[in-house]
């Protein structure tokens, strides 16, 4: 019953991936790699305003086990990414994917973890809050994670990582065009599509981060964005 | 999860590889081989069961007949805990109309209380609604085989399970308190909810019992097949507070501990 497929996993991805269509969120767009396999989807990350990564377009796969909800999927970017928690071959090493067996990171540092209710949004954002701030505890990519410390403890002197995440995010430029999508470069933009922010807690972490601290007016009134449109989707 | 990175600076990766792999191997083993919620058996088949094992097991096994009629059992999945409370429960409600209006009112508010701590509404209300229609099935079609074949579909009983732990986890967190100095290692209640209680397969412990029933007010029974004394310890789980006054707070049902492993027990 549970080893193949099970209907749960097909349910809940269709739910999401509905849900999801209906209603793109910020930052980052998605669908299915080959329409007849709801088990891996392709997501389009846009680079978060005021960051390294503004105006970035990444894309990954997000493979998901026959026992999702259950266990996590796993993200791999495809857009060659020089990040401490993305390994060489794009695998992307975060808590919350990490598969709900003992491991000996827990207890390094408090952080979310899978569970049943999260989602590929829950997920994605947490993903392109990682962009911004890296954990260093765990780096999947050393050489990424020494340098990202010498640049963040220089503030900003020691540019050989800012100066590698640029020409990556000018990289992806060509896969915009491509794919004509028009990436948002302003926080106002890259919000504008939000749904409503239910799960506070994502959005927290989200919000929180250093680059939004100087945008505190702007932030206040994206949130009540969100409760004028959470409440037009109750009508 | 790569490993055609660097494998020096974590050699953790492949080792948690391979034991989630084993992982798989025996829950598949264990998922073919035993269904999510038995049959009844007899106390005869379960002295049986034990003709093998030592003394102790066989007097207490013994002592069990001259008490309960019948055991059902529950897969050894890491979920027997939820499952067996699940079950027995919903089946006691069967005949109890007015302890079910009672839990359905429960039930029904649970979910914006869970909401409220930052679980996903989206997900939160897919698992709540299965859950609602899992319990409703005590009025209709309100027969024991009615639930028995739900408990053993998956979508239905794992969605059930889930909304479990949800349960345990926001009781844990609402009443962090009350909880946080019984919790192992430096984790803060948070934290203990989204390693062992959260997961799927994290097995149960005192401390989950405990907020369950405090969580849905439900007082249960635990026999605890140990090896100590010549009797199973007969422990009662009391979520009403005062412990002098347990005298009508009479068990809705009773479980059967053996180390790591809870199926439920039917009194003659």
């Amino acid at each position: 019953m549970a080893q193949s497929p099970s209907g749960s996993a097909v349910k809940a991805l269709q739910l999401e991936l509905k849900k999801i269509q209906a209603e793109p969120v910020e930052g980052f767009r998605v669908k299915l790699v080959n329409d007849s396999n709801l088990f891996e989807w392709e997501v389009a990350i846009f680079g978060p305003p005021s960051t390294l990564y503004e105006g970035g377009y990444f894309k990954a796969h997000m493979k998901f086990p026959a026992d999702y909800p259950y266990s996590p999927p796993s993200v791999r970017f495809i857009t060659k990414m020089w990040h401490p928690n993305v390994y060489e071959n794009g695998e992307v090493c975060i808590s919350i994917l990490h598969p709900p067996v003992d491991d000996p990171q827990s207890g390094e540092l408090p952080s979310e973890r899978w569970n049943p209710t999260q989602t590929v949004r829950t997920i994605l954002l947490s993903v392109i809050s990682l962009l911004n701030e890296p954990n260093t505890f765990s780096p999947a990519n050393v050489d990424a994670s020494v340098m990202f410390r010498k640049w963040k403890e220089s503030k900003g002197k020691e540019k050989e990582y800012e100066n590698i995440i640029r020409k990556q995010v000018q990289a992806t430029k060509e896969e915009a065009e491509k794919d004509q999508v028009k990436v948002p470069t302003t926080l106002q933009e890259y919000c504008v599509l939000s749904t409503p922010a239910h799960d506070n807690q994502v959005d927290a972490d989200f919000y929180d981060d250093d680059y939004v601290d100087d945008l505190d007016d702007e932030e206040e009134m994206y949130h009540e964005e969100d409760e004028e449109d959470s409440g037009n989707e109750e009508s | 999860m790569d490993q055609n990175a660097d494998a020096s600076f974590d050699p953790s990766k492949n080792y948690d590889e391979d034991t989630l792999a084993q992982q798989r191997e025996i829950e598949k083993e264990i998922a073919a081989s035993q269904a999510m919620v038995s049959q009844l058996h007899t106390f005869d088949e379960i002295v049986e069961e034990y003709s093998q094992e030592d003394a102790i097991y066989r007097q207490k096994i013994e002592d069990l007949k001259s008490r309960f009629k019948n055991l059902r059992k529950t897969r050894g999945d890491g979920n027997c805990f939820y499952r067996a409370f699940g079950f027995a429960y919903l089946e006691k409600l069967l005949n109890d109309g007015k302890e079910y209006k009672r839990f359905l009112d429960i039930a029904q508010k649970s979910k914006d209380e869970l909401i409220g701590l930052g679980f996903p509404q989206f997900t939160l209300e897919d698992f709540h609604d299965t859950f609602m229609d899992v319990v409703k099935m005590v009025e209709n079609p309100g027969t024991v085989d009615g639930l028995f074949q739900a408990f053993n579909d998956a979508g239905l009983s794992d969605y059930f399970v889930v909304y479990l732990r949800l349960l345990v986890s926001g009781h844990l967190q609402q009443n962090a308190d009350s909880y946080v100095y019984f919790i192992d290692g430096e984790r803060s209640v948070k934290e203990f909810c989204s390693q062992e209680v959260e997961p799927m397969g994290k097995e149960s412990d005192h401390i989950h019992i405990v907020s369950l029933t405090k969580a849905l007010q439900i007082a249960i029974c635990v026999e605890y097949m140990d090896r100590e004394g010549e009797k199973c310890n007969s422990f009662k789980f009391n979520p009403f507070e005062s412990l002098a006054d347990d005298t009508d707070t009479a068990p809705a049902f009773t479980l059967l501990y053996r180390p790591g492993h809870y199926d439920i027990l039917y009194p003659l």
